[in-house]
């Protein structure tokens, strides 16, 4: 074996503007979807597997309400929201009493029902030929955000509002997060994480803690399903395979549990590696390199357990005392 | 006479094959420090988590302050200012220690999310009197200098102190402590038992509480409730208990009359 093909490699891809603007839109995507689940494990200590489940829920119900129902974009997205976040207190009422593992193993049942419901209900879905004609109005939008982008040379970046629009809501949310953590509800929320019992003891109602993350984090997951709607222009399951919950988590890991900031970083870490490898020259056939991606961001995340288990900006002391 | 705090009649939990607790019976004074004692096995534990609305009873009624609180989740039971430790204590081990206090504080507007949007200057000024209490508590019970510590930090005695600390932060009328001198150093638990004894007297509390120091038990106690088996076989004042025949049996087990 030479290293010839390695030599090969071509990093132009780092240089250009629609690399970039591609992965941020996608990094930005799933820091959204994953601060739900920054939520739910770092905060509550509650194990979701089932957030491309609620990603599906609000993209498919916004898309559904835009192309079938008529109704306005700017009107399905609360609608969508509004039963994403219903759906999330619909699987927390009869299964968030169970045990983490036990919840864990409920939520991803639940989004692979979810997600063969999108594929076989094709009347309403499309199934696998996917769902069109929900983003005429974003594009009038788009168009006229990118109109007002000429000034700064991005008139031709026709990704370029998303990836803005994107990054202006997580920023937003993030904040907003951020700021919940350090208030009364924040602590119960950790409270919780650290031992139910204790926090029933001391007359705060455990569970519908646990039931408001929940829908807080479907609501996240449907967000970041609308961005990812926008993005793509069409709906198909394929997009909400668990592999996307997982993604979710190998950000949450690298990032550092208990903050929404290393969310962040997290997000543009492994986006940056997952869209760069797509690049990558080598002698291999397209499903090998599309393998090889994955097997490029499993090794990150094991020098980053071996090296800093904590992840980037998580909290060492908060892991060990973890009993 | 006045009312009891608290009434228990005839409790009982079995599980699967076991009865747990068969027929517990007693009742707490306003104002006193009462005694749980029994053999090893003889259902104290399951009794308050009964009590405290941890574990669902067969049969029975509990009674706090005139009002029945049998079938109640745990967390109505706490807010009826009841309040109980566990055995094995649940200091929350990654959170600061005084935010394991403060997080005890009740009626705090800022723990609801509608609270938060709508009474936000309400629960900012609530949460300056619950911090200002807490450190007030942690100076009595001499922990202040780990106040920003993680609680997972303190050694074994400390943590018992802080559950007890945190327990006081929910301003109750009754505390359950459930082997509060367990795996504590003799000085530690002196400090312990002397804290209760202040808090009896100058605030009213009433306490409740599991141990197996006999000697704690005789000297610190207004009465003592002895159970054996799952059943309450005795009660009143220590010196009674200790001649009592049904509690010598219990411990040193029944003589065989030839």
């Amino acid at each position: 074996m030479t290293w010839a093909p390695f030599l090969a490699l071509s990093f132009e891809a780092f240089g250009s503007l629609d690399f970039w603007i591609g992965a941020m839109t996608l990094a930005g995507i799933y820091a959204i979807f994953t601060l739900g689940l920054q939520l739910n494990v770092g905060f509550t200590g509650v194990i979701n597997f089932g957030q491309a489940g609620f990603m599906a829920i609000g993209a498919y119900t916004m898309g559904i309400l835009v192309a079938d129902v008529g109704l306005s974009l700017w009107l399905a997205l609360p609608i969508a929201t509004l039963v994403t976040m219903a759906a999330g207190l619909l699987i927390g009422l009869p299964s968030l009493r169970l045990r983490a593992d036990y919840f864990a193993i409920v939520t991803i049942a639940f989004s692979e029902i979810i997600r063969y419901v999108a594929q076989n209900a094709r009347g309403l879905t499309g199934g696998n030929q996917g769902l069109l004609g929900f983003d005429s109005q974003w594009i009038d939008v788009s168009n006229a955000v990118q109109d007002g982008l000429a000034p700064v040379g991005l008139e031709d970046q026709f990704l370029a509002p998303l990836l803005i629009v994107t990054w202006l809501t997580l920023l937003v949310l993030a904040t907003a997060l951020r700021y919940l953590q350090g208030t009364p509800w924040g602590r119960v929320l950790r409270a919780v994480r650290e031992d139910e019992d204790a926090v029933r003891a001391l007359g705060k109602n455990a569970f519908a803690y646990k039931l408001q993350s929940i829908a807080i984090a479907a609501a996240l997951g449907a967000v970041a399903g609308y961005f990812l709607a926008l993005n793509l222009a069409f709906l198909n399951p394929n997009s909400f395979e668990p592999l996307y919950t997982f993604i979710g988590y190998a950000i949450l890991i690298l990032g550092g549990l208990a903050s929404f900031f290393g969310v962040i970083v997290g997000s543009v870490v492994v986006y940056t590696l997952l869209e760069a490898t797509r690049f990558l020259e080598l002698p291999l056939s397209a499903s090998q390199v599309a393998a090889l991606r994955f097997v490029v961001v499993g090794l990150v995340l094991i020098l980053l357990v071996a090296f800093r288990p904590q992840g980037i900006f998580g909290k060492r002391q908060e892991m060990v005392l973890g009993d | 006479m006045t009312e009891p705090l608290l009434e228990v009649s005839d409790v009982a939990k079995q599980f699967g094959g076991i009865r747990a607790v068969d027929g517990a019976s007693f009742d707490v004074e306003r104002g006193s420090i009462t005694a749980l004692i029994g053999p090893n096995g003889a259902g104290k534990t399951t009794l308050f988590n009964i009590v405290t609305g941890f574990e669902r009873g067969d049969r029975g009624t509990i009674v706090l302050d005139g009002e029945r609180i049998d079938r109640r989740p745990p967390h109505t039971i706490a807010r009826r200012r009841m309040v109980r430790t566990f055995q094995i204590t649940k200091a929350l081990s990654a959170m600061p220690v005084i935010d394991n206090m403060a997080l005890a504080a009740p009626d705090q507007p800022g723990e609801h999310l509608t609270g938060l949007l709508l009474r936000a200057p309400v629960a900012r000024r609530r949460e300056k009197e619950v911090r200002e209490r807490a450190h007030e508590l942690l100076e009595v019970f001499g922990l202040s200098d780990k106040a920003e510590e993680y609680a997972g930090t303190l050694s074994g005695g400390q943590r018992k102190l802080l559950e007890l600390a945190r327990a006081l932060m929910v301003e109750p009328r009754l505390v359950l402590l459930d082997e509060p001198m367990a795996g504590v150093n003799p000085s530690l638990g002196r400090r312990l038992l002397d804290h209760m004894h202040e808090l009896c007297e100058r605030d009213g509390v009433t306490f409740l509480f599991i141990e197996h120091d006999m000697d704690v038990v005789m000297a610190h106690s207004d009465k003592v409730v002895v159970m054996a088996q799952g059943a309450t076989i005795a009660s009143g004042p220590p010196a009674q208990v200790r001649s009592d025949q049904a509690v010598i049996d219990a411990y040193l087990g029944a003589q065989v009359k030839a």
